[in-house]
């Protein structure tokens, strides 16, 4: 399994490691984040276990995309974010000097709140990762491949040249998902990816997710407590960017340790 | 019909008419005549006093105010008109140009009978607000009007003029005898090779600079200063661009030599912040969900660029370009001292050799008239510039409706 994760290390001798627990994929560690002066994130500790799903939930502001943002180092992009603390990959620190942030986000894919499909025909955008990393293969199988996966190719099968933008809203999110399927990550984000969506699709979206974790895992931002409750095997409770609460999705759900979180969970606020 | 409406509408009529007065006087080369503007003025300041003071004083209502206000407004300018000196005379250079001072009346009167046709609907709606918002709909439509009428006035004045001397020969032949024979063939060519060679130079720049500040430098100082030279250098007179180019170019760099290569340099840079902020437009049009996405996929930065954000802002970009290359070719003064000799020189051989261009064309010809009969080649020459430029635009237009990106 190293073997496979290995590509995002620059120089490995000058990388920093330690040894997860087996079936932890992902660990962050006393992580923190700021948005110049504004900290967004204090001090996170989690665990993402392999092949299960794990849910962020918490009241807006909480932090909660920040945090799964910062797993695949996207956060990058803003140039006012400052970061202190450790995200783990495999043992491998994704935040070491010698990590490439590029190649991390082939490894830990990314399916955004808003549907984001680009402008171009449905087959590109399904083979754009692969072309931009340059994974030679045969292009008409991959996407296929992948479109069966993201459960969108018996709706799209005979229209793969066709602009994307066509696509109603729960198709073009699954293309995103498709899309983050091309470029084989071991990890997949999702950010709030139902929120945009009508309820029919966004049962398309939790049966896909339900499919996905037998080969994948999945960490996932919600604002909809029942969505985390059915989709979710471990559940995380963020408030005012501290992670108060982690654990199984069950006792989360029915036995919560915290008060804030039991609050939060019966509806009392947020 | 009451008093108050009747008084409203003779208010109406009369700053239309002023309105109209006003601005055909600022168009018309005719003397304007002093006592018909004043006396409309003072019959319209009367008109008002009449309303302000029925509505204010005997209605008791505190809304007759604002035409007690324009009527003493107007009655002061009619008494003052009376005293204007007389027209000034300005002799720039060799050429006669005669400023009347009455212009500057011309255009109070269209503005004056404007805001005067606007305060006359509040009293013909019995001073509701429904007057004030009828008011502003129908004026602005007027100001639209008087809007366009220039540029169609222009339009048509020089198709009218110039058609005749469009002929084939006219279009086809070299400039003999500077421009009262043959035809204007080497400065069309002149200009569009210049024009051409310009686009050249300034899209890589431009679109590089753009490039620049809409996707790599972060939101600082150095970016807002060099967002701050760029509109400096858009707002710079084209004569400056001219000066610099000369100095720079043709002295230093050509041996005091003009040629095309230093016209299209010298437009290059008059163009190239036209092209720099449209194209950091058409880049920050591009939504950001399209960068993350691509980014997330494990593209770099510039493949993000190079495949995401540029191909939909293409259209943008070419756009603005074409539009900065239509400002150019109509230029003189960042030509006349970089590239173009008078009427001399043929047509367009090499980079390093002067050119002649159909606006420095037609500053020649415009000089010539009185000495020698050119007026028709002239009016011919600037409707070929408008042709050429409106054909630019339009171009601009075509590539901006096809490919039009939705996200």
């Amino acid at each position: 399994m190293l073997a496979k994760i290995r590509e995002f290390i620059k120089d490995e001798t000058k990388c920093e490691r330690i040894d997860l627990p087996e079936n932890t994929k992902m660990r962050v560690q006393d992580f923190d984040l700021w948005y110049d002066d504004t900290q967004a994130l204090k001090s996170v500790d989690m665990d993402v276990e392999e092949y299960k799903v794990t849910a962020i939930i918490g009241p807006s502001g909480c932090g909660k995309s920040t945090l799964i943002r910062s797993l695949n180092r996207m956060n990058d992009t803003i140039p006012s974010v400052r970061t202190e603390g450790k995200v783990w990959l495999d043992g491998y620190n994704v935040y070491d000097e010698v990590t490439d942030c590029v190649d991390i986000r082939r490894k830990v894919g990314m399916v955004f709140q808003k549907p984001n499909p680009f402008p171009f025909s449905i087959e590109d955008n399904v083979f754009y990762g692969c072309e931009v990393n340059g994974m030679d293969m045969d292009k008409e199988k991959k996407v296929k491949k992948c479109l069966k996966d993201a459960a969108l190719w018996e709706e799209v099968n005979d229209r793969l040249d066709e602009n994307a933008l066509s696509l109603s809203g729960g198709q073009q999110q699954r293309l995103c998902i498709a899309r983050a399927l091309a470029t084989e990550p071991e990890v997949i984000l999702m950010d709030e990816p139902c929120s945009a969506l009508d309820p029919i699709a966004t049962a398309k979206i939790e049966d896909l997710i339900d499919e996905l974790k037998n080969h994948y895992t999945v960490v996932i931002v919600t604002h909809n407590m029942q969505q985390a409750a059915r989709v979710s095997d471990y559940t995380a409770y963020m408030y005012l960017g501290e992670l108060i609460e982690f654990g199984d999705t069950t006792q989360i759900f029915e036995n919560p340790q915290e008060n804030s979180t039991e609050k939060y969970i019966t509806g009392r606020f947020g | 019909m009451s008093l108050r409406k009747v008084l409203a509408l003779w208010i109406f009529i009369i700053s239309i008419s002023v309105a109209i007065y006003g601005f055909w006087n600022i168009y018309s080369i005719s003397e304007v005549e002093y006592w018909t503007m004043v006396a409309s003025l003072f019959l319209i300041s009367s008109a008002c006093y009449a309303s302000g003071i029925h509505h204010h004083i005997i209605s008791k209502g505190q809304k007759g105010l604002p035409m007690l206000v324009y009527g003493t407004l107007l009655l002061s300018v009619a008494a003052f008109s009376m005293y204007l000196p007389t027209p000034i005379d300005l002799r720039p250079w060799d050429i006669y140009v005669r400023i009347p001072n009455r212009f500057f009346f011309s255009l109070f009167m269209l503005l004056s009978g404007l805001f005067g046709a606007y305060l006359s609907f509040r009293p013909y709606y019995d001073y509701k607000k429904e007057g004030a918002q009828v008011g502003a709909y129908y004026i602005f439509h007027l100001t639209l009007l008087f809007t366009l009428l220039p540029l169609f006035l222009v339009i048509f004045n020089i198709i009218t003029r110039g058609i005749g001397g469009i002929t084939w020969e006219f279009l086809t032949k070299d400039i003999v005898r500077m421009g009262e024979e043959g035809g204007v063939f080497p400065a069309i060519l002149g200009t569009l090779a210049m024009v051409s060679l310009t686009a050249v130079i300034v899209l890589p720049l431009g679109v590089g600079t753009a490039i620049y500040l809409s996707e790599y430098a972060k939101k600082g100082l150095a970016v807002r200063v060099i967002r701050t030279a760029v509109n400096i250098l858009q707002g710079t007179p084209s004569i400056v661009h001219g000066l610099f180019g000369y100095a720079f170019f043709v002295l230093f760099l050509f041996d005091g030599r003009k040629c095309l290569l230093a016209g299209s340099l010298t437009l290059a840079i008059l163009t190239l912040p036209i092209v720099t902020r449209s194209a950091e437009e058409a880049l920050n049009a591009v939504p950001s969900e399209l960068r993350d996405a691509s980014l997330a996929l494990g593209a770099t930065k510039w493949e993000t660029i190079k495949n995401v954000v540029l191909p939909p802002s293409l259209p943008g970009i070419l756009t603005g370009t074409v539009l900065g290359l239509g400002r150019a070719a109509g230029e003189t003064a960042p030509i006349m001292f970089t590239a173009v000799y008078f009427s001399g020189a043929g047509t367009p051989s090499s980079l390093f050799r002067p050119i002649q261009a159909l606006p420095y064309h037609l500053l020649s010809l415009y000089r010539l008239i009185g000495y020698r009969d050119v007026e028709q080649q002239a009016w011919a020459t600037a409707l070929l510039l408008l042709l050429i430029v409106l054909g630019i635009n339009f171009t601009a237009i075509i590539v901006r409706e096809k490919y039009r990106q939705r996200f």
